[in-house]
């Protein structure tokens, strides 16, 4: 891979559904080991970026380009075993499954442990220490054989970022992590996300401030499916259109 | 754990019963009827391991049941002398084809499209069987017989009902066995997060249309080597085998006796075939107390009988709900 | 040769059948997401609740016009007590109890009417042929081919032209939204599910006396009703029009030209649709 080309590139992205554009040609890149963070009003189209670059959705045109490959196309089982792993805004666990089995999924589909018809996951010895690294680094190791629905809310959207390092990617998307978290779980958030991103590159969308503000090497702007600005944190933060546009609004 | 003792106690039990009470102490026909348990037992199982653990619910298993049936029927008809486990195995395998090549239809299907899907290609595999008579017999249906088995020290004789009872007992008890072994299994977890949620095992690097085709498949299987087996019971296998009844029987059978556990399609099938002996000796209308009865447990016990008894224990603090996953059948 | 047009004619009057059954079913799935199994025992019912209205009154009118009724109220019923108690249980509950209805009703239906076809006695009501443009045809047929247009019609204009029917389409698409704009969903899902289940039950009465009243009449249609949704496209009107309309006229040129594999044309055009557009000619993508 070129070293001068980011780690995630995306080119051009448009998207519309049946005649409503949510994305019109957005364009940006990530460099290896950054920590970006897409911000804009709700409805302007981030989740459906982050969509698109996890394989859920096709661009209607315009191309993700993945550690030098164009994986536009390509389906987001494929793209997580590239190095790809993302979260999800509205949390998305296995409801009945204990914490433990739950970010064990993704390390035993990792360790290719998936479809064997005798192949134990309990009793396999690289699983268990990479699963409960992951519950320490997270801090759920306490709850580790408790059922998700037993969790608080925040303890929940801890797990969802286990999970979603669960599977060792090098890129991890993170979608509103901190989405109606309080004050404090907020801020242990930021700390634990800040821990278990180290040496990897991260792109996150947020909406509050000081989470981006805190995490983010550069910041993009998404304003009605288009990238009104993109740079250093500072940079944003004096930017007129962006303050006109979005950060206005929002306090 | 206090819990573990007492499942085991009672699997010793079940297996004391099983091998020594039935063959000795019941008369022949109570014994023929327990092979039929032990048969649908294994139908059930499979049933399950769809629609309580992986959360798909399938209106066409007996397409698989009947398509084992069939195979069965006509491998041995047409290669005589064929040991009787191979005719089986041969069975099984025809099925296996079949799962496949109707799973990979079915894969990116779910909830209520599968199962009218499921239910069409069942009837589809019916109207074959009843017209395509030069390989079903059509509506006369084909006969079966029980080639002996020879183990070498001696040459069992298939056609008697304790013979037959045994070996019933020792190679469906040990599919039984494998598909408990294989809910363990790296498989058998993959299929618990269909159950959970299909959607996020994609992101988590699972290829669901995989996972969906091999649990299909292998579902397809273990009802074809049931139907096998029925087929060799009964000595006849016909349209009922392959028909829609059949699977609302298994699906009866499954749900009533809980689909939460891996225990409750066989106490469902134990249960159910019992029940039905009973009743049908009392009344023609069976059928509708049956119906009532699966209406009534959807509406209010929907864990099914084995659910009924794992909250009996835990309100009467008896035991724990232990080891394995003892979750709803979805929620 | 000459039998073509009485074969179309065959097919025409199948496909309105269809429809009626299928339209209920198509909207009821889209709006429920709850495939109602008990969708052609509601269609069986009508039937042998019409033999029965004919035999104490000699009256078809009437029993055209009672029993729709009746299974309207049943419906509400069903919904009511039923089906919405599952609903918390999750939608395999929800197509396990439709399922498990349907199963008692046909055993019900045994039992009560016994289980052998009925001869259903319509009297002198709309017997005998007509010619249309020379072809020779039965009234009774015409006369079924004009009660799916005309319902046809009500049920377009209702849905499209009414403040009622903007209101089920919208929860058609997309119930959350509906409910948020404050509409009483439970109220909409309920008289929906009465209204199928009328529609369906109306069905069943004027197909009971031409295409024989017996148990096993809910699962033929339930089938074809079923293929009809598959390929039209789950939640879309037009396209179960549409998809009756081809259905009914393979069932119709397929008993003619290859008897032997009718029913299994059906179903191949099923699998092709599943292969090519899983979503159906209408439906929307997943």
């Amino acid at each position: 891979m070129d070293p001068s080309q980011g780690i995630l590139e995306i080119k051009d992205i448009y998207k519309d559904f049946s005649g409503l554009e949510v994305l019109t040609g957005v364009t940006f890149s990530v460099k290896n080991g950054e920590r970006h963070a897409v911000i804009g009003p709700n409805g302007a189209g981030k989740t459906t970026l982050f969509n698109i670059i996890s394989g859920k959705y096709k661009p209607s045109t315009g191309a993700i380009i993945f550690k030098g490959r164009d994986v536009s196309k390509k389906q987001p089982h494929v793209l997580n075993q590239r190095g790809m792993s993302r979260s999800f805004q509205i949390t998305n666990l296995f409801q009945e499954l204990t914490v433990l089995e739950n970010v064990r999924a993704g390390v035993r589909c990792r360790q290719g442990l998936r479809y064997s018809f005798f192949k134990r996951p309990e009793h396999n010895r690289v699983v268990a220490e990479k699963t409960e690294q992951i519950l320490e680094l997270v801090g759920l190791a306490d709850v580790m054989h408790e059922p998700v629905s037993a969790l608080s809310y925040g303890r929940q959207r801890a797990l969802e970022i286990g999970i979603t390092l669960s599977t060792e990617p090098e890129l991890i998307l993170l979608d509103e992590p901190t989405a109606g978290m309080t004050r404090e779980e907020t801020a242990e958030a930021i700390r634990m996300i800040d821990r278990v991103t180290r040496g990897k590159t991260l792109v996150i969308i947020e909406h509050d401030m000081d989470v981006v503000f805190s995490l983010a090497d550069r910041i993009s702007v998404l304003h009605y499916g288009a990238i009104l600005a993109s740079g250093a944190p500072q940079e944003i933060r004096n930017d007129q259109r962006v303050k006109d546009a979005y950060l206005g609004e929002e306090e | 754990m206090k819990g573990l003792n007492t499942r085991v106690y009672l699997w010793g039990v079940l297996l004391v019963v099983l091998l020594i009470v039935v063959p000795l102490l019941f008369p022949r026909y109570q014994i023929a009827l327990m092979t039929e348990v032990i048969i649908f037992s294994l139908f059930a199982v499979s049933y399950n391991l769809l629609l309580g653990y992986a959360g798909l619910l399938s209106f066409g298993h007996a397409m698989f049941f009947g398509t084992g049936a069939y195979a069965v029927a006509v491998i041995l008809n047409h290669f005589q002398g064929i040991p009787i486990l191979l005719a089986i195995l041969a069975a099984t395998l025809v099925t296996v084809v079949v799962g496949f090549l109707v799973g990979s239809l079915l894969l990116r299907h779910k909830g209520a499209y599968f199962a009218l899907l499921t239910l069409a290609f069942n009837a589809l595999f019916f109207a074959v069987a009843t017209k395509w008579y030069s390989m079903t017999g059509g509506d006369d249906g084909l006969s079966v017989w029980r080639p002996d088995l020879n183990i070498g020290v001696t040459i069992l004789n298939m056609t008697n009902v304790k013979v037959f009872y045994f070996f019933t007992l020792i190679i469906v008890g040990l599919v039984i066995l494998f598909c408990w072994y294989f809910t363990t299994t790296a498989m058998g977890k993959t299929i618990l997060l269909m159950r959970e949620n299909e959607e996020r095992m994609k992101f988590l690097g699972y290829n669901t249309n995989i996972s969906r085709l091999i649990l299909f498949t292998f579902t397809g299987a273990l009802a074809g080597c049931a139907g096998a087996f029925y087929a060799l019971f009964f000595q006849f296998t016909s349209i009922s085998a392959i028909s829609i009844d059949m699977t609302t029987t298994v699906l009866l059978m499954t749900f009533i006796g809980g689909t939460g556990s891996f225990g409750g399609p066989i106490l469902g099938a134990l249960v159910f075939t019992y029940l039905q002996d009973f009743l049908s000796d009392i009344t023609d209308r069976w059928p509708i107390i049956m119906g009532i009865i699966f209406v009534v447990m959807v509406l209010y016990v929907p864990g099914g009988l084995s659910g009924l008894i794992a909250s009996i224990r835990e309100r009467f603090g008896t035991g724990n709900v232990t080891g394995t996953l003892e979750t709803e059948g979805d929620d | 040769m000459s039998d073509i047009p009485v074969f179309i004619l065959h097919g025409l009057a199948y496909a309105g059948l269809l429809f009626l059954v299928s339209s209920g079913l198509t909207l009821v799935f889209g709006m429920m997401n709850v495939l109602n199994f008990a969708h052609a025992a509601f269609y069986m019912m009508g039937a042998y609740f019409s033999y029965t209205v004919l035999k104490l009154t000699d009256n078809f009118w009437l029993s055209i016009i009672i029993c729709p009724i009746l299974m309207f109220a049943f419906g509400i019923l069903v919904e009511r007590f039923l089906l919405r108690r599952v609903h918390v249980f999750g939608h395999v509950h929800e197509l396990l109890l439709t399922f498990g209805l349907a199963y008692i009703i046909t055993e019900l239906v045994k039992w009560i009417w016994g289980n052998y076809p009925l001869a259903v006695n319509l009297g002198n009501f709309l017997e005998g042929q007509v010619n249309i443009l020379g072809i020779i045809y039965p009234v009774y047929r015409i006369f079924m081919m004009f009660c799916a247009a005309v319902i046809g019609l009500i049920m377009y204009l209702v849905l499209y032209k009414t403040r009622v029917g903007i209101i089920v389409r919208a929860a058609v698409n997309d119930n959350e939204m509906v409910n948020a704009l404050g509409i009483n969903i439970p109220l909409v899902f309920m008289s929906v599910f009465a209204a199928g289940a009328a529609l369906s039950g109306f069905a069943g009465v004027i197909a009971g006396p031409l295409l024989t009243t017996y148990p096993g009449m809910a699962a033929e249609i339930l089938i074809d009703a079923f293929v009809v949704i598959v390929v039209g496209g789950f939640g879309s009107l037009g396209g179960a029009l549409l998809a009756s309309l081809i259905i009914g006229e393979l069932q119709s040129f397929g008993a003619l030209l290859i008897p032997k594999l009718s029913m299994a044309l059906i179903y191949m055009l099923m699998a092709a649709v599943l292969v090519i557009k899983p979503s159906g000619l209408f439906g929307e993508e997943q």
